[in-house]
């Protein structure tokens, strides 16, 4: 469950002030954010996921307010209920697969369950690449490694910015629909933000900014 | 998977700059370990050296070089001086012990210095075989001159003239072994000593031999002067080389070496402040291998610091991914100290090891010259001293690094990086 409240964001004291319109999704239910470059897409996902503080407003996961979280605890919170997809997708390169996925839920204090992550690999078909470095890895690959690497920790709220960018028709339906499934078996939220508009028609909720 | 793993591992991923950091500071912790230590070991060797002996006294000259001579035993005498003075200056009652020497032949190298039993007090050498000397052409022999010569109890041996092996003819006396000295790492391990008689039997002989018309023929060397008319004379008469001196009391020290240099023919020399002068000589050179040592150390500091710079800013979208899956700041910085602390702890362990096996040689080399074999002695609170210094400039080079990190803009390396 997400909820923002008035959510105001300035980048400097005499910047373009940001004002968002408010976000109510209940648990489970996915939403599509459309909207041109430089409307602060990028800026509300990262507020959502507590990376940028607003300048006024709140944001609200689960019941818990982003804005009574300090340091450590802010940081714990987003590393485990939260997972990040990006446009382009990186991993750390001096780990393998399996150890990057092995990290990232060290990082967010849970088990490092091998079964489970391998059972994650087998869903997005990358099980033959547990081993291999990053740079060994396809674009489809690394795609689908970034979308693991979003939900193996089993988060409440999936943010996706742009992940359909780069990609061609047949693979921007793929990734999300993995996206979506992965929501759904983790019963987490799914927030995509995007311009592109192709991903429209498999969205209820769409917000336009 | 931690923190510890990634280090690692982030170390395994550009093994060309881990390589090189810690081959840089290998380098420079070898040169530091080994100068220190080379110096010390040097300096304490020379120290031993000195035994008991608070002054020396021979014939006027440079001063060095008498206690080069007389009590190293590296260096050719001043000259001599009559054994009669000498006697009448350990009368004085300042002087505790007075060893006379007379020197003029070696075996095979080895320097024969004739002396009293006293001489052996001066070192507190025990003979592990056989017993002291008590008549003339008796010989002890040092340890290290056993070990070489494989010259054994009972066994007879030629002298030769001077001090090289090289340098003159045989004398065709025979001294005999009668006393093996233990191992010592001083002085005494390698000569062989013999009472001031056999010296002197052995030079009369000669000079005997040679006939008066040849006087100074074979005695080019100024110490070896034994005038024709002296070996009828009594013992007083003779002369020695040089005669080693230890006070009492320290008052000896301020006012002995003076008198003797004012009011006699003989040159009293301190060998603890001629040492010290050598030691500012030689101390030029170290000081200079210190610097360069120095140098690499701090290079090798940069390089530490570039190559982890260059991790916290090639990877700073890494570093802000790991950010997004909880990693505090702390755990950031702890994944690059432990990148660099490894390397440190490696290179300090190659480095202490390197050091160990280059003094091994050197001390081979060095032992094989000097004819004794020279104890090697690390000094822990060195080798701790270096690893500290080296430690603090692997904290500040990590200290820079991480400054990246702090600063970190995790949205804005996001968006960027899009």
């Amino acid at each position: 469950m997400i909820k923002t409240k008035n959510l105001t964001f300035q980048y400097n004291s005499n910047g373009e002030l940001f004002h968002f319109p408010d976000i109510d999704l209940p648990d489970e239910e996915s939403l599509l954010i459309l909207g041109k470059s430089g409307i602060g897409k990028t800026t509300l996902l990262h507020l959502i996921a507590g990376l940028l503080q607003p300048k006024s407003g709140s944001v609200t996961i689960d019941n818990v307010s982003l804005q009574t979280l300090k340091n450590k605890k802010l940081d714990q919170f987003i590393g485990k209920h939260i997972g990040l997809v990006f446009q382009k997708n990186y991993a750390n390169r001096s780990l393998n697969v399996i150890e990057n996925l092995q990290a990232r839920l060290y990082f967010s204090k849970q088990k490092q369950n091998k079964s489970h992550i391998e059972n994650l690999l087998k869903t997005l078909n990358i099980i033959e690449c547990k081993t291999k470095k990053i740079n060994e890895l396809s674009e489809g690959q690394l795609q689908r490694l970034g979308i693991a690497l979003s939900v193996v920790h089993q988060p409440k709220v999936i943010l996706a910015d742009e992940p359909t960018a780069s990609l061609d028709d047949d693979n921007c339906k793929i990734v999300l629909q993995l996206l979506l499934q992965q929501s759904k078996l983790n019963n987490a939220n799914l927030i995509v933000i995007t311009h592109d508009q192709r991903v429209k028609p498999m969205f209820k909720n769409i917000l336009e900014l | 998977m931690n923190i510890w793993k990634i280090s690692i591992k982030n170390l395994f991923h550009k093994p060309l700059y881990t390589v090189l950091s810690i081959l840089s500071l290998t380098i420079s912790i070898a040169l530091l370990i080994s100068i220190k230590q080379l110096d010390t070991s040097v300096k304490q060797q020379f120290e031993n050296n000195l035994g008991n002996i608070d002054m020396v006294v021979g014939a006027k000259g440079s001063p060095l070089q008498l206690v080069l001579a007389s009590v190293l035993h590296i260096d050719n005498p001043t000259g001599n001086i009559v054994y009669k003075d000498a006697k009448k200056l350990a009368r004085n009652p300042l002087i505790k012990t007075a060893v006379p020497i007379s020197y003029g032949d070696n075996y095979k190298g080895y320097r024969i210095v004739g002396t009293t039993d006293a001489f052996v007090k001066l070192y507190d050498v025990k003979i592990t075989k056989g017993k002291d000397f008590n008549k003339p052409m008796e010989a002890v022999l040092g340890y290290d001159v056993a070990q070489k010569t494989r010259l054994k109890l009972g066994d007879t041996f030629l002298s030769s003239h001077g001090f090289n092996d090289d340098m003159g003819h045989e004398h065709p006396e025979t001294f005999i072994v009668v006393g093996i000295f233990e191992q010592t790492h001083k002085v005494i391990d390698r000569l062989i000593t013999t009472p001031l008689e056999s010296i002197w039997d052995v030079h009369n002989h000669h000079s005997e031999e040679d006939g008066h018309a040849e006087e100074g023929h074979h005695h080019d060397d100024e110490e070896h002067h034994h005038d024709e008319e002296h070996h009828h004379e009594e013992e007083d008469n003779k002369q020695i080389t040089s005669m080693l001196v230890k006070f009492r009391n320290p008052i000896g020290l301020i006012t002995i070496p003076r008198q003797v240099n004012e009011k006699t023919a003989m040159q009293a020399a301190i060998p603890k402040y001629e040492m010290e002068r050598l030691f500012n000589f030689t101390g030029i050179g170290v000081k200079a291998i210190s610097w360069i040592a120095y140098i690499i150390l701090f290079i090798s500091s940069i390089i530490i610091f570039i190559n982890l710079y260059k991790m916290v800013k090639e990877r700073a979208f890494d570093l802000a991914l790991l950010r997004t899956y909880g990693a505090s700041n702390f755990q950031l910085i702890k994944i690059v100290a432990i990148e660099g602390f490894i390397t440190s702890i490696i290179a300090i362990v190659f480095g202490v090891s390197l050091s160990q096996l280059g003094l091994l040689y050197i001390f081979n080399v060095l032992g094989k010259q000097y004819q004794q074999s020279i104890p090697s002695t690390l000094e822990f609170y060195n080798v701790f001293q270096i690893i500290l210094w080296v430690l603090l400039v692997v904290v500040v080079a990590i200290l820079f690094a991480v400054i990246p990190i702090l600063k970190m803009n995790v949205s804005k390396i996001l968006t960027d990086e899009k």
